[in-house]
């Protein structure tokens, strides 16, 4: 009974204050956390009530003890006792009690929960791109990081220290930040490689190679990163279901060796009509996946480019490439796969699949897909996927958890969302990212986050450095190996 | 030279700064005011205020607002000069204790060059406003000795680089080794203070200045020679120079004024780009006929500009008639290609959405924002990409967009008005603008690009025979490409 002398107390001084009114709906939160499942530790999962609702009052019960009260104008949980609660419910349930004021008036909503995994989630937090979604062109660019325990962000590189040149996607090996490398594109534009503090600027365009990488993926050894080269151009849409449309002229496949940045040129996966993206190796880094489609002359043949997932042996010794196998023939069933993303301990695949092109995350009906490597079986991933589009997806180190992007807040601005997967394959309700003030910031912001990853630590990195060397010129130009 | 003289110099300062901007350059109003977008919103003040010289950012954003209404644009700026006048002359005046004679037309130097520069468009008005800050602060700065220490990270904090003009002036009229030290720990505050709160931006354009102009990547000469002359116009003023018969320097100095200003404004103010800005202004008020008599007279050789006065030629019923009477570049000249700049599409957009494409019309106007290079926003093209999105029925991004204006001041009414409008689908169909363009649009959702755009054309006439503007459109369009293929 005494736990309950709060809510009581909330709940008489509401009635002196106004009536109260219980209703047998579930309360409409924003974001929708109701029933998500989140890893112990993670930042609180604040949320606002429809506007209109001026207060608001939740407590917060777990099934293995503890409680969070709060109120005011919207819910907003202490980070510590969150923090407190979440690891004392790990592997329970958090159950919410929401009440909310309008127009003098309170309403207590039907009790809702929220499921606290006992798979832990260790990563530092994440990095994403944020930039305005939509067409050719864009003012001000970022890669950030954000602390997935707190709500603490901070820029890596902002495109307002180097004016003119657009960034890249930041791509970490497997999560660790101490060997990332992303392109940066403009007058000045070069891959900046960082290892272990030591940055190497890098022209990966050669006179044998369409141009510099722009996708990329790191071989667990770390010697080798493979990137595709895509010249990207855009066009648009007339009907009202969508807009634009990316894709590549042409694009290429190839590895480049760290030891002597050189880059192997496999003549399979650089034909004229055929289009490689995608790359990614296996956790064991003896597989390199990617996608292909036959080329069209695109624009005007745009929704015929479909690519099939194909993977090929790779030796990490020499890095000679073995028999190129088609996994997924997607193109045989009108369909196009992106985005390989095999788990870090090898159990899972994780791709895209939309209707063509490469680029799913303006395609409304692209979905995620899970396929089990050591069966080959496959599935959509009912669990996450959305009327919108969902793309971009990466895995945790312990490989429990994956984020992804989507644009199933209004169709057009894009999320992250974390959701958890058991060994068995089954994944959890994702949630989105936490923000302190989720509606402001989420509803007001006019930047997607744009090719998110997890990070394990923090990334490090020396701004001022790096301005220098962009401007400085001095670049490592890649070879093509003999 | 008396009371009543120096409120006759202010006065006049003010009267031709205001009939400058009133009916000379009006559109260069319109240009700044559709270059920001002010937010009274706590996360807008907040952004500004992390930044070197934000307050004062701030504070100008929330003047250029204004602009919005071009009498209180030219008033704002009308007044801004006189204020930066008497601020240089109230600086002066500690050097001298009573009113000296026929110097006080000097102190409008700073205020002419500040005209003179703003002939750049791409100038903001943050500039203007840190430096009225900075020489407001002259006075305290050099009464305050220790009081320094905070006063110049304060500063500096409040208007940017431009405070050195009361460091610099406080230290000459100090010449004490004490002002020595304070130059250099200005030198620590300036240092220190880029890392904390600039770090994401270049040295250079921190140490000169964040927010004074809007391209990135340009230090224009005057934007450090007006500090300078502002530094420089206080000591001359306070010089406290006596003169027998202050009259006869007083004109001679206020006509060669005059002239410096005149040959100024012809050297920095680009008559073409003012134009095409003109251009854009007028069609921005629907004053079609206004931009064909001003083409008239005289008409840039540019696209834009071709653009612009074709467009106004078919509101008037006059496209095909009087075609070869203006400027063309063939078909460019009937709507431009996507350009990566602030200015160029904008009409081409106000054509293809009058026409019946809103999502190349989106594609345009969403580029011309992102194209305002310090990455602001506009209410103006933001409304639109609101009109756009709502034409296609997504009114969840369309919501996003009203949300933020309903923050503003001149688009917030209009904002709310579309918000409700939203609510309620009926609504919408009501609209005679929006129900008309859904009727006029592509009924086939297929790739575009601007090749194809004279097909486009044909396609939208024969859907929907209407559509009188894309009949037209087509025609001229074949006309020119006749002409180019002759030439």
């Amino acid at each position: 009974m005494k736990r309950w002398l709060p809510l009581l107390a909330a709940v008489l001084l509401a009635a002196c204050t106004g009536k109260t009114t219980m209703v047998e709906e579930l309360p409409d939160i924003y974001p929708d956390y109701i029933g998500v499942t989140i890893p112990a530790g993670i930042a609180p999962l604040n949320f606002n009530l429809p506007e209109g609702y001026d207060r608001v009052f939740v407590r917060v019960t777990g099934s293995n003890g503890g409680e969070i009260k709060t109120r005011g104008r919207l819910a907003a949980f202490p980070i510590r006792k969150w923090h407190r609660l979440t690891r004392q419910n790990a592997g329970g349930t958090l159950h919410f009690t929401v009440l909310g004021r309008k127009d003098g008036e309170w309403t207590q909503w039907r009790d809702f929960i929220l499921y606290v995994s006992d798979l832990p989630l260790d990563d530092y937090g994440v990095t994403y791109r944020k930039i305005a979604p939509g067409y050719t062109t864009y003012s001000t660019i970022g890669i950030y990081q954000r602390d997935i325990h707190t709500f603490k962000e901070e820029p890596i590189i902002e495109s307002t220290l180097t004016p003119g040149q657009c960034m890249n996607c930041h791509t970490a090996n497997a999560t660790d930040p101490a060997q990332f490398l992303f392109h940066l594109r403009g007058g000045h534009g070069a891959t900046l490689i960082q290892q272990d503090g030591r940055r190497e600027w890098v022209t990966t365009k050669t006179d044998s190679t369409l141009g510099n990488v722009a996708y990329c993926y790191w071989h667990p050894g770390g010697r080798w990163f493979a990137g595709s080269i895509n010249p990207v151009r855009q066009c648009f849409w007339t009907g009202d279901q969508r807009t634009i449309e990316v894709f590549d002229l042409a694009s290429d496949l190839v590895i480049m060796d760290m030891q002597d940045h050189s880059l192997i040129v496999d003549p399979r996966l650089t034909r004229e009509d055929y289009l490689e993206s995608s790359p990614a190796f296996t956790p064991d880094g003896k597989t390199l996946y990617f996608c292909q489609a036959k080329a069209y002359e695109v624009p005007r043949h745009v929704d015929s480019v479909r690519y099939d997932l194909m993977r090929v042996p790779f030796d990490p010794e020499t890095g000679a490439l073995g028999e190129i196998e088609t996994v997924i023939p997607a193109s045989c069933d009108s369909l196009s796969v992106s985005f390989p993303r095999p788990s870090y301990d090898g159990r899972w695949l994780m791709y895209n699949q939309a209707d063509f092109g490469v680029f799913p995350i303006s395609h409304k009906e692209a979905d995620l897909w899970l396929m089990d490597l050591s069966t080959g079986e496959k599935r959509p991933i009912d669990e996450v996927n959305s009327p919108f589009s969902e793309s971009f997806h990466n895995w945790s180190s312990s490989s429990r958890w994956f984020l992804f992007s989507s644009r199933r807040e209004d169709g057009l601005y894009v999320q992250i969302y974390i959701a958890s997967i058991d060994e068995n394959g089954h994944c959890t309700k994702p949630f989105v990212l936490p923000q302190k003030n989720p509606r402001k910031l989420y509803h007001g912001t006019l930047y997607s986050y744009n090719a998110p990853d997890f990070t394990k630590s923090r990334v490090e990195f020396d701004t001022r450095g790096v301005y220098r060397e962009v401007f400085s010129d001095e670049r490592v130009q890649a070879t093509v190996k003999p | 030279m008396n009371r009543l003289h120096r409120i006759l110099t202010s006065s006049l300062l003010g009267a031709a700064v205001f009939a400058f901007w009133m009916w000379l350059f009006p559109q260069d109003l319109s240009y700044q005011e559709q270059n920001q977008l002010f937010l009274f919103t706590w996360d807008y003040l907040g952004q500004r205020l992390a930044l070197p010289g934000g307050p004062a950012d701030w504070l100008s954003e929330f003047l250029v607002q204004f602009f919005y209404y071009r009498a209180a644009g030219a008033l704002i700026l009308a007044l801004l000069a006189v204020l930066l006048q008497r601020l240089v002359w109230r600086a002066a005046r500690p050097s001298h204790k009573a009113d000296k004679p026929s110097l006080y037309v000097l102190s409008c130097i700073p205020s002419l060059l500040m005209l003179v520069y703003q002939g750049d468009v791409e100038v903001l008005v943050s500039y203007p406003v840190a430096l009225i800050l900075s020489v407001a602060l002259c006075p305290a700065m050099t009464r305050a000795r220790w009081h320094r220490l905070w006063l110049i990270p304060l500063g500096w904090w409040l208007a940017g680089p431009v405070i050195l003009v009361p460091i610099l002036l406080s230290c000459i009229r100090g010449r004490s080794w004490q002002d020595l030290l304070m130059l250099g720990y200005t030198a620590l505050v300036f240092f220190a203070g880029y890392r904390l709160l600039a770090a994401q931006y270049p040295a250079r354009d921190a140490f000169f200045g964040l927010n004074y102009y809007r391209l990135v990547e340009s230090l224009p000469v005057l934007q450090i020679v007006i500090p300078a002359v502002t530094l420089l116009t206080i000591l001359l003023c306070g010089l406290g120079i006596r003169l027998r018969n202050p009259l006869v320097p007083g004109i001679v100095t206020f006509l060669l004024l005059i002239l410096g200003t005149g040959f100024g404004v012809r050297m920095t103010f680009d008559k073409d780009v003012h134009e095409t800005l003109a251009y854009d202004w007028l069609i921005r008020h629907e004053r079609y006929a206004d931009v064909i008599a001003r083409a008239e007279k005289y008409q840039p050789r540019n696209p834009v500009s071709a653009c612009s006065v074709n467009f106004c030629l078919f509101m008037n019923g006059q496209l095909e008639q009087r075609l070869t009477q203006f400027y063309q570049c063939g078909t460019e000249g009937l709507v431009l290609p996507s350009i990566r700049d602030n200015l160029s599409d904008i009409t081409s957009a106000e054509i293809l959405w009058m026409m019946g494409m809103p999502n190349i019309t989106l594609q345009y106007i969403f580029d011309v924002q992102e194209s305002i290079q310090n990455g602001r926003k506009s209410g103006r093209f933001m409304a639109r990409i609101a009109e756009c999105n709502i034409v296609n029925g997504w009114y969840d991004r369309a919501e996003r967009y009203l949300d933020l204006l309903s923050h503003s001041l001149f688009y917030r009414k209009w904002a709310l008005g579309r918000k409700a409008m939203i609510q309620d689908e009926s609504l919408v169909a009501a609209d005679p603008v929006y129900s008309y363009i859904r009727s006029v649009r592509f009924q086939d959702d297929f790739v575009t690009f601007y090749d194809g755009l004279d097909l486009m054309m044909a396609i939208l006439y024969n859907q929907n025979k209407n559509n009188f503007m894309a009949a037209q459109y087509y025609t001229v369009w074949q006309r020119l490409k006749q002409t180019e293929a002759g030439q």
